[in-house]
């Protein structure tokens, strides 16, 4: 037996179609969950205790169950209501419901985590809940979450090769074809680790760049102060 | 009959957890007036302020703000009745409040600070809101600080700036919480003009402090409290001349007698 990467010329085109769809799911799920999780967040911090119970609830169901039991359930469970939906659209809704319960723990983590202070000011000099997050807790925040949220998306891509097991011709499901087709497993799998591999660099380089990108807002501020500001500075001022 | 009081607060209460924090508390501020609120750490000075913003929900009593009921008001027939929160928002302008720790937003310049309360909760255009900050801090001694983060700025400077913050909302009452101590000692001076000149323009002002040498050189009246209780309140000057409770007397004896060690190691944790 020895390696073959040549059985993979004839179907790269497949792979590459996964890869695609890959990308896809895990963008939309990003994009769902992370509006889901700012809600369920923001719910979970208003005062009272049914709040807290009701997002407790969802974020622990979602924590606590395996998420290929998830996807079963949302899979199996909507046809049993009378609802049919295409097996993709089923498995990014999945996904993006188990992901939310993690960036909304993220995003509530982030927002306690700022001095109390800064929220009651605001609301003492009469600004509404939602204007004082927008105005004076979101801008404080925005760079505390991107590292982890960067972790949970990458473990929610990843997590995306498990759709395959309801169909959903992304990356991994393809690589089954490929690998029934060219009964070269080992060639097959260690080139669809390097897609997946390929992806996670992609998403971890964006995040690079847009902690880089929230953090310079910050970091002009910070560097505003007056001895940076003497020593740091490359522009000539009158002292 | 003259105009109502600009602070009215009748029969307050507060418990946190079975411990009585607010004990039926009235209060009459009118316009123009310095009221010092003094006494012992923990005594509810911070919790009556935080009860005035409605920051913190009394359990019991009124407050009236310029003649306005605020969280909680008397229908007739003796119904009380809860504002919802758009209601009580509404009032919050009306009640400008200095942090002890000023509570600036620190992503914010000083200039922003000012404005963006006027155009998010005032509705002002964003030129008028810019050139009533401008007027505020010039007056308040900041004009070559306005573009700099709060972190840039000193103790002192922070304070004015949180001033500014709050008066540009056009308060008719001023809230003041223990606004020395944050500060160096050397500073109490220029708080206390800063306060002065605020005087000066005929702002009325509620001031929590637990120095007695800044209450009483500041303020018109002084009320003295103790386990939630307002016990004695009156004239600045027959407060400190001739004290009748008998726990204010002893207060201010202890106070005086080692008022450097007040001012500069206790920090107040209530």
């Amino acid at each position: 037996m020895h390696f073959d990467p040549a059985v993979l010329v004839d179907y790269w085109p497949l792979l590459l179609q996964g890869a695609w769809l890959t990308l896809q799911v895990s963008v939309a799920a990003l994009v769902m969950g992370y509006v889901a999780g700012i809600a369920v967040a923001l719910i979970a911090l208003v005062p009272g205790w049914l709040p807290g119970l009701v997002t407790g609830c969802y974020v622990e169901t979602l924590r606590n169950i395996p998420f290929i039991i998830i996807l079963f359930v949302v899979y199996y469970g909507l046809p049993f209501c009378g609802i049919r939906l295409p097996a993709t659209l089923v498995g990014t809704t999945a996904l993006a419901l188990f992901a939310s319960a993690y960036y909304a723990e993220i995003v509530r983590a982030a927002i306690l985590a700022l001095p109390r202070g800064q929220f009651e000011s605001a609301r003492a000099i009469g600004m509404s809940p939602m204007s004082a997050m927008w105005h004076v807790v979101a801008p404080q925040i925005l760079r505390a979450l991107v590292p982890p949220s960067t972790n949970m998306t990458l473990t929610m891509m990843k997590e995306s090769s498990v759709l395959s097991s309801i169909t959903v011709p992304e990356l991994t499901y393809q690589s089954l074809v490929v690998q029934g087709n060219t009964f070269a497993p080992f060639e097959v799998f260690a080139a669809v680790a390097s897609i997946y591999w390929l992806i996670a660099v992609v998403i971890a380089e964006a995040s690079r760049r847009l902690e880089r990108r929230v953090g310079a807002v910050q970091a002009e501020a910070v560097s505003r102060n007056r001895i940076a500001d003497r020593y740091l500075s490359l522009v000539a001022r009158r002292t | 009959m003259s105009a109502p009081p600009v602070l009215r607060v009748s029969n307050l209460t507060k418990r946190f957890h079975g411990v009585t924090a607010l004990d039926k508390v009235y209060l009459d501020v009118h316009a123009g007036q310095i009221v010092a609120l003094i006494g012992p750490s923990g005594c509810g000075k911070s919790t009556l302020l935080r009860c005035l913003t409605w920051l913190e929900q009394p359990d019991d009593g009124f407050i009236e703000v310029a003649g306005k009921p605020l969280g909680r008001e008397l229908m007739p027939g003796g119904v009380v009745r809860r504002q919802n929160r758009r209601q009580i928002d509404a009032l919050r302008p009306q009640v400008g409040i200095v942090f002890q720790q000023f509570h600036l937003w620190p992503h914010m310049t000083a200039l922003e600070n000012v404005v963006r309360p006027q155009t998010v909760v005032l509705g002002r255009p964003r030129d008028e809101a810019t050139r009533r900050g401008i007027e505020l801090l010039t007056r308040l001694g900041l004009a070559d600080r306005m573009d700099r983060h709060p972190h840039a700025l000193s103790g002192g400077q922070k304070q004015r700036v949180a001033i500014a913050r709050a008066l540009a909302m056009d308060p008719a009452l001023m809230l003041f919480d223990e606004p020395t101590s944050a500060l160096d000692p050397e500073l109490v001076g220029e708080v206390l003009a800063v306060l002065r000149a605020l005087a000066g323009t005929g702002m009325t002002m509620l001031v929590v402090t637990h120095e007695i040498g800044f209450a009483a050189s500041l303020a018109d009246r002084i009320a003295f409290m103790d386990h939630g209780r307002i016990l004695e309140e009156g004239p600045a000057r027959d407060i400190m001349a001739a004290p009748k409770e008998p726990r204010l007397r002893n207060f201010l004896d202890l106070v005086r007698a080692d008022h450097r060690i007040v001012t500069t190691t206790v920090t107040p944790t209530e």
